[in-house]
């Protein structure tokens, strides 16, 4: 038995909410089988690196540990279109050649600075660009992961538990209501 | 029928059928057992049992495999009904979808139904604004259709008997273009709704905000208790189906009271096909259906009929009902059966903002908002098109996070943020005008699964409609720079008839049996047995949300067949 069927037999042990069939990385990401989208294990693992870059650990739980990979990889492979799909996937190949051409190594290998800067850079000139101009692959592949890992994040159960509590029944509506009541964490 | 032996004739005999099971058949169901009516309520879709079969009524926005979005090979086959704002995730099990039941397009047309008991009911706006005189005189006095054979005062006394079960929140405001009802309290306005409210009040004659009146249980009265619901706790779900049976549904509400008279049969899975006319005893005998999981064709047997299918659906049946007697569709002597078929215009909006009330904002949620009931035209023509719009009036708040950057700041950029200044929205609601060649036919070639004609549908806008956007949009500008909002902003959309749900007619009432289908109590004009209460028999369409007329209309014609089967003149 193989450490990847180990693993398998383990995360199907554990249950949870996995996604898709999927195997689990030593470091909690998981390798999705999609249905419409070719991206192979080393790609996914560069996307959880982004998504983890984009919404790292803190003190509060960050993009792996939260599943928003795997969401994201299932939003891309069910709510996309084939050719919103066949974008991503050539600005994740242009993102990973880009990255091998100017660092001469994999943004897995890079450290937090390094990465962090990289994607800081892809969304400042993406602000500065033309508006309405056609975004580059590199571009449109960071603001989709971006996109997609923010949205999973900001409805995830965490996030809606623990940041911003969601009320399923709030049972008022109470017009007049001075903001300062709100308990609102102001910027 | 030689060898149909004579128990089996009397297994499917009933005092009465309704044909359908939403807002309006729900009500004939309803009133027709209460009077011990042994009632047959044939429904083409499947069961929905209140809560039981709301299956997604109370997950968290996280437990949806999407969150909420639609994948796109569910929006790619849906076109239609994807362009529905209250289809989504969480909802669509109560859509028709596209392919399951096609109808033609002459031309664009959203046709947006839900096939299953509650039907629409379960997913409407909840939205309950009294019809006046200024609507059911309005083909009178402004030339258009025909006259409506009632007037405000018939129905009345109908829109009091439904609003007291149904449960309608809202204000004595005192309008005389949309009368006060029965009223549980009213939810509030808020600060920037209110201030609007007030300078309308001062600045114009006849224009007002108002809190839109809404079929939500604000505070229940015993007679609602009864019915198994409990108060309206602010989700803004509803279109999952209410656990609490906070708003009115067929679901919650008419079908489970007639169920508990014992008077109820209700055959889900049941397609009609076409009414029976018996030409001999000169009047309808029953109906013919297609058990959907079995294929098998039944008939069943009633004195009296209630046709409550959705708008064009009825005429669809109607049409399709042809005998000796009525060859061109069932009480079509007149010709004009499946014509004048009119909707509301939802194709503008506007939006703007206040710099003020910075201190307050709102906590909760509100099931509705403000409305702007119609100004234009009341008690004059005074623009170059004809009638008048209302619109919704609603103001919000809504904290803004920061999305800029990766890492630790992005994090604390999701969580805080300070409040944005109030934004408001405004929905245009107009009303269009009927006309002959605004109509639904039989398909000549295609048929369904249940060998039913397909629908040609052939309904469009006309100038009218464009002349009185045009005026909402300077209208609404002007009110809202004279109120000092900033950043106006109207749009208009090219959607397609249909999408504001509202379609109406085909069947209309009216006085002359030459001109109309239907009489002053909903029966058909050549067959008094036959009753439609839906959408498909109104004459205009006023530009108030008609769900509430209808349940009135359906209430009142259901009371007055029962007294005429007790007279004898319908038996």
């Amino acid at each position: 038995m193989n450490r990847r069927t180990i693993l398998k037999n383990l995360a199907l042990v554990i249950g949870g909410s996995v996604l898709l069939p999927s195997c689990l990385h030593s470091d909690g990401t998981s390798y999705v089988q999609l249905k419409h989208v070719q991206i192979n294990e080393d790609q996914q693992k560069l996307m959880a690196d982004v998504a983890e870059t984009i919404i790292p650990k803190t003190n509060t739980p960050g993009a792996k540990e939260l599943g928003l990979p795997a969401f994201t990889l299932k939003m891309i492979d069910d709510c996309f279109n084939k050719k919103e799909q066949e974008a991503f996937v050539a600005g994740l190949v242009a993102f990973q050649n880009k990255i091998k051409k100017e660092h001469g190594k994999d943004f897995g290998w890079l450290d937090v600075k390094q990465r962090e800067a990289i994607l800081l850079a892809i969304e400042k000139a993406a602000q500065n660009a033309k508006p309405g101009a056609h975004p580059d692959p590199v571009t449109n592949f960071f603001s989709i992961i971006k996109g997609q890992t923010t949205f999973g994040y900001t409805t995830s159960q965490y996030f809606m538990t623990k940041e911003i509590p969601y009320e399923l029944v709030p049972g008022r509506y109470i017009v007049h209501h001075p903001v300062s009541k709100l308990k609102l964490k102001t910027a | 029928m030689a060898n149909l032996n004579t128990d089996s004739v009397k297994q499917c005999t009933f005092d009465a059928i309704v044909i359908g099971s939403g807002i309006s058949g729900g009500w004939a169901a309803k009133e027709l057992t209460g009077h011990g009516l042994k009632t047959l309520v044939l429904e083409r879709g499947r069961d929905v049992k209140h809560v039981k079969d709301y299956p997604t009524t109370n997950m968290m926005p996280w437990e949806f495999e999407h969150h909420g979005q639609l994948p796109s090979s569910v929006m790619e086959a849906n076109p239609i009904v994807g362009r529905c704002y209250a289809f989504g995730e969480d909802s669509q099990h109560f859509f028709v979808k596209d392919k399951e039941h096609p109808y033609i397009q002459k031309k664009p047309f959203d046709w947006i139904r839900g096939y299953q008991v509650g039907g629409k009911s379960l997913l409407w706006a909840r939205q309950t604004q009294r019809w006046s005189d200024f609507d059911f005189e309005g083909p009178a006095r402004d030339g258009f259709a025909v006259d409506w054979p009632i007037r405000y005062k018939d129905i009345a006394p109908w829109y009091s008997y439904v609003e007291k079960f149904a449960g309608i929140a809202g204000n004595k405001d005192g309008i005389p273009q949309l009368p006060d009802g029965e009223f549980l309290p009213g939810f509030p306005l808020n600060d920037v709704e209110r201030y609007f409210s007030d300078h309308l009040k001062k600045n114009y004659k006849d224009r007002h905000v108002i809190s839109a009146r809404c079929a939500h249980l604000s505070k229940p009265n015993q007679i609602h208790i009864d019915q198994g619901r409990t108060q309206c706790q602010n989700r803004d779900l509803c279109q999952r189906g209410c656990p609490f049976g906070g708003y009115f549904s067929s679901n919650a509400s008419t079908i489970p009271w007639a169920e508990k008279s014992g008077n109820m049969t209700l055959r889900p899975h049941s397609v009609v096909q076409s009414i029976i006319y018996d030409e001999n005893k000169g009047k309808a005998t029953g109906v013919r259906i297609v058990d959907t999981n079995t294929k098998e064709s039944k008939e069943y047997f009633a004195k009296i009929i209630f046709v409550n299918a959705s708008a064009l659906n009825t005429s669809l049946v109607l049409l399709n009902s042809t005998s000796h007697r009525f060859p061109n569709g069932f009480g079509n002597d007149s010709g004009v059966l499946g014509k004048f078929v009119a909707f509301h215009n939802y194709s503008a909006n506007i939006g703007a903002e206040y710099d003020g009330f910075k201190e307050w904002t709102t906590d909760g949620r509100s099931p509705t908002s403000g409305y702007i009931p119609r100004f234009r035209n009341l008690y004059k023509q005074e623009t170059d098109f004809l009638r008048g719009y209302a619109c919704t009036f609603g103001g919000y708040r809504y904290q803004q996070h920061k999305y800029e950057g990766v890492g630790a700041s992005l994090k604390e950029g999701l969580v805080k943020g300070d409040l944005s200044p109030w934004y408001v929205g405004a929905q245009f609601m107009g009303e269009t005008i009927p006309k002959a060649t605004n109509q639904v036919s039989l398909d000549t070639k295609l048929k369904d699964d249940w060998g039913v004609p397909l629908l040609n549908v052939s309904v469009d806008y006309d100038d009218n409609d464009n002349k009185m956007r045009k005026d909402f949009i300077e209208q609404l500008t002007e009110m809202l720079t004279s109120a000092g909002f900033k950043n106006i902003r109207p749009s208009t959309d090219h959607r397609a008839p249909g999408l504001d749900i509202h379609e109406m007619g085909g069947a209309r009432m009216g006085k002359d049996p030459k001109t109309s289908i239907l009489n002053e109590w909903n029966q058909v004009h050549a067959c008094k047995n036959v009753f439609v209460t839906d959408g498909a028999c109104m004459t205009s369409t006023s530009c108030q949300n008609p769900s509430l007329t209808y349940m009135a209309i359906t209430a009142r014609a259901a009371n007055h067949a029962v007294d005429e089967l007790k007279r004898g003149n319908l038996g």
